[in-house]
């Protein structure tokens, strides 16, 4: 099949890809672009764990065919947080509460968080539970996640004023 | 002396909620599990199941149609040691070559420079298998236990025999029965099942990947492939959840990829798709039990008798130990001197039953606590009377005959969880299934231990070994790494195990760490399972911590201080006058550059008077216990008959409590799947396969579907080894289903008998009428 090529602004920067179109932008993101940090839990939508931002959106990246992924789209994944203001937060929140266990479904987790708290500044328990009711977690029961988020929340809006 | 004392210890990392170590590598996504390995030139590891689930397979052939130039493929015949699994009951070959026990056994292996070829190839491979009629289910295998269990192929066996229970059953003023049955559990890590083999010039393998026991997999291999244990090196990946199913399971797929490997003469990989993992891998050993108990009216319990039957599946794998755990826990807790278990592990023909979280001991809990509900209300008392009269505390015996000497957290978990919760209050309000608006209301509870530690004399006969070394850092500074067997799963070991070394070194936590385990380089302190970590492991850790700490302070007061003694107190060395000497830092550099890294050992050791007696199970069954007491609070809506799970309290005594943080997410975590195993996850055998094969129809909770948790700590530290742990990775599992069943019997008025409980199954009682429990009275 014929090859495309895609100039996108992954983390911040530029990079080129070229694929064949239907490939799955998770493996476009893993093998040609050695973000290993996106993981596959499932491979068909079902547990978060491949979630990536594509313009603001989080999207499942197993579930999505990278040619959909237009040029100059810009993408996230959890290797991109720490670039942020808003991911360095989250980041710091996740590792004191504890959030983490055996990490696989963090990757997807976190960008979930990343990607609510750029839009609600101010989430309650109930829009952070529902905003990653997509992402399973098999370790921790949610309960340190959750806080996690809660605090990043808090310290987020505190740093910006809003 | 008392300037010594007063030194010692002054920051103590052990009981700090420290973060973890490996917390920042999981955040930034840069963590590395096994299909996050780079391994040049590998091909693909894929399975040839069995289309039939019994049968004897007569001939293999492949397609002469397909192109197999590029293809490796293993069967029997290229097996260089036995083919057998080096499992107990050694009765699983690698690859089956005769009768065929289970749908799904691989009857071939195949390698391909892609998945997509591998598992192309693996369809052209042709099997003729002649079908044998098999047994499938656990609901069949109970029907045909009860009418003549020799018509079944039992797998291993086990009693209990304390006093006489049938005689004491006859003279008891009441007896009460029960049955209680819950299915197969998935262990759902959400990373699935991964391995990679490289063979070496030498003539060696090396296996990477998602494991809990390198130790397992290496003692294995060399009977599958001939080999010396030194020519076997076995490291972990990190690992995206295990749970147990990864505890004896990689050993099979290590397996596959070691004979891939081997025979193409390049690394193979195999990572698991969710659909093989969840179709062709281990699951928590389906359970019926029942119980036959003996009353008096007072409350006494005078007998019990209990079956305790598991559905091992095709093979025995770890089916014994799991069952051990299970009789050991189906009548632990309260006070009887009668006490008869049967324990029994009988085939069907499907997947291998294996560990997972708890290991038999969350089935037998799910009967007990359900029985104990139904033995309270016969002589006319609440859950938590009956449960505070009988339960047993220090100095009382086990059913086993073993004495509980020390750190006995009962009845301190029950009554701190009976108040916590308002439940005495709270248990007035209960609907029994007789308010007409609005939903009902029920609240119920469980008592429980988990035994720390393998069972028996497993511990004493395994002496779990581990090391520390002392050697320079990256950054050029000292460190001390911790080397141990233990893997990191998630539950925390890479930093309990540092937190512990650190405190019986009285140095910096941000000096030590662990790496991941690699058998090249850590003895064996045993497989990372049942709840034996933190105790045993643990506690090894700070003996050689100690070590170390005493062989630094004679080097220092040998070469520095003139003989002067030191004590190394928080990093420094301290003469007896509190004077510095130098720092950890100065003496580990002063002795690389002299005299080398420092490398010391310790064994685990358990007090003498710990007695076992493997054949007839009598004495201490285990060193220890972790206690725990759960109270779960329902609403269940009377339309849809829909379980909500409002608010779960627990107090857990699990010994000295290293990281509270950590200990918190091992108990919300492991409350989480208990509460699938009791009113969600189910999966069922259907035509000899499981009938879910993915996250949307084998379903787990989601962040929408926890309850309140509100969990508290009591600490009776383990007396025999510093710094106190027990363990607390198994018993969040134990008693939540029963809890929740208990709770919708007070909800609803109906006893539900079998996990999970759905809004079909509570239909399906309600329709068939309250059943109570089964009373005969004074048949004395
Ligand atoms: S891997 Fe994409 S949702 Fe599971
Ligand atoms: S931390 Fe293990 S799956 Fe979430």
């Amino acid at each position: 099949m014929n090859k495309i090529t895609r100039s996108w602004i992954v983390n911040g920067e530029p990079r080129e890809a070229e694929f064949a179109p239907v490939r799955r932008l998770l493996d476009v993101l893993r093998e040609d672009l050695g973000l290993k940090g996106t993981k596959e839990g499932c491979g068909e939508g079902e547990c978060g764990a491949c979630t990536v931002i594509v313009n603001g959106q989080p999207v499942l990246a197993c579930l999505m065919a990278a040619g959909q992924v237009e040029d100059q789209a810009e993408i996230v994944t959890v290797e991109g947080l720490e670039k942020t203001e808003t991911g360095r937060i989250l980041q710091q929140a996740y590792i004191e509460k504890g959030a983490a266990q055996c990490g696989f479904c963090i990757p997807g987790m976190i960008v979930s968080s990343y990607a609510l708290l750029e839009q609600h500044a101010h989430p309650d328990a109930g829009l952070i539970r529902e905003s990653h009711a997509g992402n399973i977690c098999r370790c921790t029961g949610y309960e340190k996640i959750v806080e996690a988020i809660q605090t990043a929340a808090e310290r987020r809006a505190g740093n910006t004023g809003s | 002396m008392s300037t010594k004392a007063k030194a010692s210890k002054r920051i103590p990392r052990v009981g700090q909620g420290v973060a973890r170590l490996d917390a920042d590598e999981k955040v930034r996504g840069l963590a590395e599990y096994a299909d996050d390995l780079q391994v040049p030139d590998a091909w693909y590891g894929y399975i040839v199941r069995s289309p039939v689930s019994h049968g004897r397979l007569r001939a293999l052939t492949l397609d002469p149609d397909y192109d197999w130039s590029r293809i490796v493929v293993v069967t029997p015949d290229d097996i260089p040691g036995e083919n057998i699994v080096d499992m107990m009951g050694r009765d699983m070959p690698f690859i089956a070559h005769d009768e065929i026990q289970y749908r799904g056994e691989p009857i071939a292996l195949v390698a391909a420079p892609t998945r997509k070829q591998a598992r192309e190839a693996a369809a052209h491979v042709r099997a003729d298998i002649e079908e044998l009629p098999p047994l499938l289910t656990l609901g069949e295998m109970i029907d045909r236990y009860k009418r003549d269990p020799s018509e079944l192929h039992e797998l291993c066996a086990q009693t209990i025999r304390k006093g006489d229970a049938e005689r004491a059953l006859e003279e008891a003023e009441l007896v009460v029965e029960g049955e209680y049955r819950a299915g197969h559990q998935e262990q759902l890590y959400i990373e699935p099942q991964g391995m990679v083999a490289v063979p070496e010039k030498d003539g060696s393998v090396f296996i990477h990947g998602s494991m809990q026991c390198p130790y397992f997999i290496n003692p294995e291999l060399c009977v599958t492939l001939d080999l010396p244990p030194e020519k076997i090196r076995v490291k972990q990946s990190a690992v995206g959840g295990a749970f147990g199913g990864k505890e004896e399971f990689p050993t099979l797929l290590a397996g596959y990829c070691a004979l891939l490997a081997l025979k193409a003469k390049r690394p193979v990989k195999i990572i698991y798709d969710r659909h093989q993992d969840i179709l062709y891998s281990t699951k928590r050993h389906p359970v019926w039990s029942r119980y036959r108990t003996g009353l008096d009216k007072d409350g006494t319990i005078r007998a019990l008798c209990v079956e305790y039957v598991l559905d091992g599946g095709a093979y025995t794998t770890l089916s014994p130990v799991v069952m051990y755990r299970g009789i050991l826990h189906a009548a632990m807790g309260y006070r009887c001197d009668h006490v008869w278990v049967d324990g029994y592990v009988f085939r069907t023909n499907t997947f291998p039953s294996g560990a997972f979280r708890g290991f038999g001991a969350p089935q037998a809990v799910w009967g007990l606590e359900s029985h104990v509900d139904d033995l309270a209300k016969a002589c006319g008392m609440t859950p938590h009377e009956f449960r505070l009269r009988n339960a047993l505390r220090e100095g009382d015996v086990t059913p086993t005959g073993g004495v509980l000497r020390h750190s006995v957290g009962s009845p301190a978990v029950l009554t701190q969880t009976v108040e916590r919760s308002g439940f005495v209050e709270k248990l007035s309000r209960c609907s029994h299934g007789r308010v007409s608006d609005g939903k009902w209301y029920g609240i119920g509870m469980s008592f429980f231990a988990h035994g720390a530690g393998f069972t028996g004399d497993g511990e004493a006969r395994f002496k779990a070994k581990v090391a520390l070394d002392l050697e320079p850092g990256e950054d050029g500074w000292p460190v001390v790494l911790v080397r141990a067997s233990s893997t990191e799963m998630g539950q925390g070991t890479f930093t309990i195990l540092p937190q512990v070394a650190a405190d019986g070194l009285c140095i910096d936590l941000n000096r030590v760490r662990n790496p991941y385990p690699d058998t090249k380089y850590v003895p064996n302190s045993g497989p990372t399972v049942a709840s034996r970590t933190a105790m045993v492991v643990g506690s090894t850790v700070y003996g050689a911590a100690q070590k170390m700490k005493k062989q630094l302070e004679e080097y220092v007061t040998r070469e520095f201080t003139g003989g002067q003694a030191v004590q190394l107190v928080d990093g420094q060395f301290l003469t007896a006058d509190e004077k510095v000497a130098m720092t950890f830092e100065e003496a580990a550099t002063h002795h690389f550059q002299h005299r080398g890294p420092l490398r010391v050992y310790d064994q685990f050791r358990l007090p003498d008077y710990l007695q076992w007696d493997q054949k007839n199970f009598v004495g201490d069954a285990y060193p220890s216990y972790s206690w725990g007491c759960n109270v779960a609070e329902v609403e269940v809506d009377p339309r849809t008959l829909e379980v909500n799970v409002l608010k779960v309290t627990g107090v857990y005594d699990i010994g000295k409590v290293l990281n509270p943080v950590l200990a918190k997410g091992q108990l919300e975590g492991g409350l989480v799947q208990a509460l699938g195993y009791a009113v969600m996850e189910k999966i069922e055998i259907k035509d000899g396969l499981f009938d879910a094969s993915r996250m949307q129809t084998y379903v787990i909770p989601t962040t929408l579907d926890i309850p309140e948790f509100d969990l508290d700590f009591v600490e009776f530290p383990y007396e025999f080894a510093v710094p106190g742990a027990k363990g607390v990775g198994e018993i969040p599992m134990n008693g939540l289903g029963p809890a929740i069943a208990n709770a919708v019997e007070q909800a609803t008025g109906v006893r539900m008998r079998e996990l999970p409980i759905t809004p079909e199954t509570l239909f399906a009682a309600m329709t068939r009428g309250a059943s109570g429990p089964l009373l005969r009275t004074g048949t004395a």
